[in-house]
């Protein structure tokens, strides 16, 4: 079939070495043609889960379809262009329009009042706004982003969502993590939402399937090896890291993972998702990676009409100087 | 940073204002100054002190939600913050319609007579904005970017 959107040889060789099923690589690239389904996030800084789902259900079909996580709602009215964003409980910030796979970095990062959080990669601020509904404005949230127009972004979404216990910074994050490892603020958790190749978004943004090219995975990689060395130097002992990406390439995921688990003191933990993920890969293009890579999880498009994402948990077992 | 703390003797002279416009009582928030006679509330659990130490070791850029500005011997509260403040808010709530609420959220102002000054609006049960009286008019307060951006349905 003749999609507007090819990928490049290289990007389905890489995939189809990922899904060696045939039936599912189909599957796999016919969904990241299709577009994505309308799930929003109940924003509860500024409504209650119940009156939202009650104030939507009275114009458009909605769900909830996952029972432990009741603030994530699937729309299943045929909408217009635009329509999610134009109601009136968007514009007073009940709401949050989110893909579902975007969700899981927070669920597994699991904040909770009081704690101390930084999110070093948040524009456009999806992930923060959730995390500071999870912590009900208490605590302190650290929103880092590097550009000033990201940083617009990210506080015009906070300030949308009623989000009162962030302080937003703008550094670049090699210099944040390694000036914040030098002094005692140290993180309960950290959520390390990586820039990545975006191999998981081709469904929102099949524009990445034409700029998609190896050498940038080479010097992501890389960087994300740096990131994921001074993030953990943040952390307090016992404390917790989400390391996620929008990709599959295993050069931006399982890779870093294993680089952690070979040089830092931290252990990798079960992940519990709402959605159907697959286990990490231990082996790619010659590389064998740490036995507990199979606990980080994969997620596939086609496994859940959603977005693909890779995520893994780490606990740090001692504090690093 | 280019911030100041608000110290608790304006805190205080903040909170009589906001009483006198809107019957708030309570402002639960370390108050931040920037720019613009801007006032921005934090509820975090970082003293003044632990902000300025941070701001030692990181370039912040915003802190808390933008409660509320000072302008023409008036204090209006921020769209957002009125949310936060909702169960507070008694006075100068304007009360609209179905039909003034379309043009409300797409950026219109209303015809409505009111006493000078600045107001709440209200539709049935939700709060949907600030704006200003100029005793014939409410000026419309929504962000520009927050305005609903379809046409004005036919009610």
């Amino acid at each position: 079939m003749e999609y507007k959107y090819q990928m490049k040889p290289l990007l389905k060789e890489r995939m189809q070495k990922l899904l060696p099923d045939e039936q599912d690589f189909a599957e796999y690239e016919r969904i990241t043609h299709e577009e994505t389904r309308s799930y929003i996030r109940c924003n509860t800084l500024k409504i209650s889960i119940e009156e939202l789902f009650s104030k939507l259900s009275e114009k458009w079909s909605v769900k909830q379809p996952f029972p432990k996580h009741p603030e994530i709602m699937l729309v299943l009215s045929d909408l217009m262009p635009g329509e999610l964003g134009n109601s009136l409980e968007h514009t007073l910030g009940y709401y949050y329009i989110q893909e579902i796979s975007s969700m899981l970095p927070v669920l597994s990062l699991n904040p909770e009042p009081e704690e101390f959080v930084l999110d070093v990669f948040a524009s456009p601020g999806s992930k923060t706004t959730q995390i500071a509904a999870k912590m009900n404005n208490t605590g302190t949230l650290l929103a880092n982003d590097l550009k000033i127009e990201r940083i617009k972004i990210l506080s015009s979404n906070t300030e949308k969502c009623g989000v009162t216990n962030c302080i937003i910074t703008r550094n670049d994050a090699i210099n944040l993590c390694g000036n914040l490892s030098k002094t005692d603020f140290k993180f309960d958790k950290i959520l390390l939402d990586s820039p990545c190749s975006g191999e998981g978004i081709f469904r929102s943004s099949p524009k990445t399937m034409n700029i998609w090219n190896f050498n940038v995975i080479k010097g992501l990689s890389k960087q994300q090896k740096k990131f994921i060395s001074l993030a953990l130097k943040c952390l307090k002992k016992g404390g917790t890291l989400v390391y996620s990406t929008c990709t599959h390439a295993p050069e931006e995921n399982e890779e870093i993972v294993d680089f952690a688990l070979n040089n830092f003191p931290v252990k990798i933990e079960n992940l519990s998702l709402p959605l159907k993920s697959r286990p990490g890969i231990t082996e790619w293009n010659g590389k064998t990676f740490h036995k507990d890579i199979i606990k980080c999880a994969r997620i596939y498009p086609q496994d859940n009409d959603s977005e693909g994402f890779f995520l893994a948990k780490l606990t740090l077992l001692e504090e690093l100087k | 940073m280019n911030a100041r703390f608000i110290k608790s003797s304006e805190k205080k002279e903040i909170l009589n204002e906001l009483n006198e416009y809107y019957g708030v009582s309570k402002l639960p928030y370390l108050l931040i100054e920037t720019g613009r006679q801007r006032i921005r509330a934090f509820s975090g659990s970082l003293s003044k002190e632990e902000i300025l130490k941070l701001a030692r070791h990181a370039n912040i850029e915003i802190i808390g939600l933008y409660l509320a500005s000072k302008r023409d011997d008036d204090i209006r509260l921020n769209f957002d913050a009125v949310s936060l403040l909702k169960d507070q808010i008694k006075e100068n709530i304007v009360e609209i319609d179905e039909k003034q609420l379309a043009l409300w959220i797409r950026g219109f102002d209303l015809d409505i007579k009111y006493k000078r000054g600045p107001v709440v609006i209200k539709y049935k049960d939700e709060i949907v904005g600030v704006g200003k009286s100029n005793e014939e008019k409410l000026f419309n307060y929504i962000p520009k970017e927050r305005k609903v951006r379809t046409p004005v349905p036919s009610l």
